[in-house]
């Protein structure tokens, strides 16, 4: 276990810059994961951390030592990748067991780790069998296995759920998590799916286009995001943005006027974007000064919940209700959004307003 | 499918695979056959496909007109060297070109490609040269280090490449991550994973060295040193006539051994075959 401190942390391809600087302080036993969407260079991050891919600039720091130039055997650190890279012609005790034969360990050592580690993911009956005999779960598991038999100072992900189907990776996330509290590993984790963030870290680091959005808890970024993409990013269905003016009477849109929460840093007449979440309108029965006329263009009930895209002036939300709505497309309804859970960001979506 | 064919349309595909059949099996078995006839019944008009009386005599003949058990042992250490050579260089070749990022490493590559497109018999003689000045004609040097730094082990360069281009680089990645450098990686994960193509690297390079008949026939000049292919052509007569019948059992024995292996491993050879893009 130990600390990753990464210091203006670049990469470029020849004259392609990748990573333009990030700084990330991971504590020790922290679960950090990294998000973004695809090209964010958040694999690359991870990858560089791991000794895959070279720094271009920066310096990464692992348990108190700089080691942007020792070879990933050398960091202590164990990484499951988004194919699980299992051996094809070894089984699943040889696999686990791996990287201790090439440490120097005892047989008797080995076969006690990969016993230890077996027994921890479910896979004592497994471990004769070929990568090939197993199921994608199993396999998941093994490559788990394999991270954690060496006991390393640090665990990297590279989207391991990425391969699995839905339910499975349900499963398997709350797998990952429970691990994470038995062993108490430093783990960088990078996925793509704000979901998988959301429910595993204990920070998240939200990048776009090589650079660090926000890092933060996962509810304080979904409570407070610092600029339009993480609050775009992080959430789903997404957050719903619209564009309009500061007025006195409130937000001005092609839609009617909203109400607007406490502002910092504002004129009046200022154009912005105002973004609220789905689950933060409520429904109204009747017209009133705080509510808005939407127009119904689709209603998906989901159970639980329904969902609702409606149009509001020229632009088209999202709303997720509690109550069953029965309405059909073309009636309007009344929708009011909580005024505490409004985010108001400058015009071009970099600074928040509130 | 096979159930929806009609029994005589089944019968008249077996008949048609009989006849195409003909071609590929006549003349192993003529040679076989013929191989104990006396010599007076191989031309004999008609022609007897099942032989009238046998005479076992050719092949102990085989054994007294040539040091025969020689060239055999000749043939098949020299094969064995070849193929054991031409694995070891093709997959180590072939690995780098597919793994290892170096300046130049495509148009290398091609350069190396372009060796299989030099036919040996314009390449025969400057070799002869060559290895005359270095005291090895007449020896089996020739025979083993053409193939192993020649055309045939640059085809199985190419395959093996072919091979470890697809292999899975996370597999290489987590290898790195579990402690192995370049070379474990290579011999730890990337080789026990290209059975499949080694295989077929053996196969072709092993059938190439036991039929070659160019190089012996200008390198090899004694009887002790020929290989099977060339010790084929010794079996003549007083007049330089081939003695068929003697001729044709030695060519029996040279076949037995690459017939046994294929009849054994039929499956391996036919896909190993079709890895390399190679006929039968």
């Amino acid at each position: 276990m130990a600390d990753v401190t990464l210091s203006d942390i670049r990469k470029s391809y020849g004259a392609v810059k990748t990573v333009h600087g990030v700084d990330l302080d991971i504590k020790d036993g922290e679960f950090v994961v990294l998000v973004g969407p695809s090209g964010c260079g958040k694999s690359t991050l991870l990858r560089m951390i791991a000794g895959l891919e070279t720094i271009t600039g920066g310096t990464l720091n692992i348990g108190g030592s700089v080691v942007n130039d020792l070879d990933p055997k050398d960091r202590d650190i164990a990484m499951v990748f988004q194919s699980y890279a299992l051996y094809p012609h070894m089984t699943v005790a040889t696999n686990m067991g791996f990287s201790l034969e090439h440490r120097g360990a005892s047989k008797a050592e080995i076969a006690e780790r990969v016993k230890w580690a077996a027994g921890i993911l479910g896979l004592t009956s497994l471990l004769d069998r070929y990568p090939r005999q197993l199921s994608g779960g199993q396999r998941q598991r093994v490559a788990m296995g394999r991270a954690i038999v060496r006991n390393p100072q640090v665990f990297l992900f590279d989207e391991p759920l990425s391969n699995l189907d839905a339910k499975l990776r349900v499963v398997m996330r709350g797998e990952i998590k429970a691990l994470h509290q038995k062993l108490k590993t430093t783990t960088i984790y990078v996925t793509h799916d704000q979901v998988e963030a959301m429910t595993m870290a204990d920070r998240i680091v939200v990048l776009n286009g090589g650079r660090v959005e926000q890092i933060g808890a996962p509810l304080d970024l979904y409570d407070r995001p610092a600029n339009q993409f993480v609050a775009g990013f992080i959430g789903s269905p997404s957050m719903n943005f619209l564009e309009g003016k500061i007025t006195e009477a409130g937000f001005q849109t092609s839609g009617g006027v909203l109400p607007l929460p406490k502002l910092i840093n504002t004129e009046m007449g200022q154009t912005a974007v105002y973004g609220i979440r789905p689950e933060h309108f409520r429904l109204s029965d009747h017209p009133s000064h705080a509510s808005v006329p939407a127009e119904i263009v689709l209603i998906e009930p989901m159970g639980p919940e329904t969902q609702v895209t409606m149009k509001f002036g020229e632009t088209q939300v999202t709303g997720v209700f509690r109550e069953r709505i029965n309405g059909a497309p073309g009636e309007v309804i009344h929708v009011s959004p909580e005024v505490g859970s409004i985010h108001l960001f400058s015009k071009d979506g970099d600074t928040r307003l509130n | 499918m096979r159930a929806d064919i009609s029994p005589r349309a089944k019968v008249a595909l077996y008949g048609v695979m009989c006849v195409l059949l003909i071609p590929f099996v006549f003349p192993t078995w003529w040679m076989v056959t013929s191989s104990i006839k006396p010599i007076s019944d191989i031309f004999a008009f008609p022609p007897q496909l099942v032989p009238q009386s046998y005479d076992w005599t050719t092949y102990s003949k085989v054994f007294e007109l040539q040091p025969f058990v020689r060239q055999y042992w000749n043939s098949a250490y020299i094969a064995a060297v070849v193929t054991i050579g031409t694995m070891i260089i093709s997959s180590m070749a072939g690995y780098a070109f597919a793994r290892i990022r170096f300046p130049y490493a495509n148009a290398i590559f091609m350069i190396v490609l372009l060796g299989l497109l030099i036919p040996s018999e314009v390449t025969i003689v400057p070799l002869f040269q060559m290895f005359l000045k270095a005291g090895m004609v007449n020896t089996h040097w020739p025979l083993i280090l053409v193939p192993i730094f020649g055309a045939p082990s640059v085809f199985a360069t190419f395959v093996m490449r072919q091979f470890f281009v697809t292999l899975p680089a996370e597999l290489e990645e987590a290898a790195r991550v579990d402690g192995l450098g370049r070379f474990k990686i290579f011999t730890r994960i990337a080789l026990p994973l290209a059975k499949p193509a080694l295989a077929s690297v053996a196969i072709f390079t092993f059938l190439h060295s036991w039929n070659l008949f160019l190089e012996p026939i200008v390198f090899l000049s004694s009887a002790e040193m020929f290989t099977l292919p060339q010790a084929l052509t010794q079996y003549t007569d007083a007049y330089g006539g081939p003695m068929w019948n003697i001729q044709l059992a030695a060519a029996t024995l040279t076949a037995l051994p690459v017939l046994i292996v294929f009849i054994i491993a039929q499956k391996q050879f036919v896909e190993g075959l079709a890895h390399t893009g190679l006929k039968g």
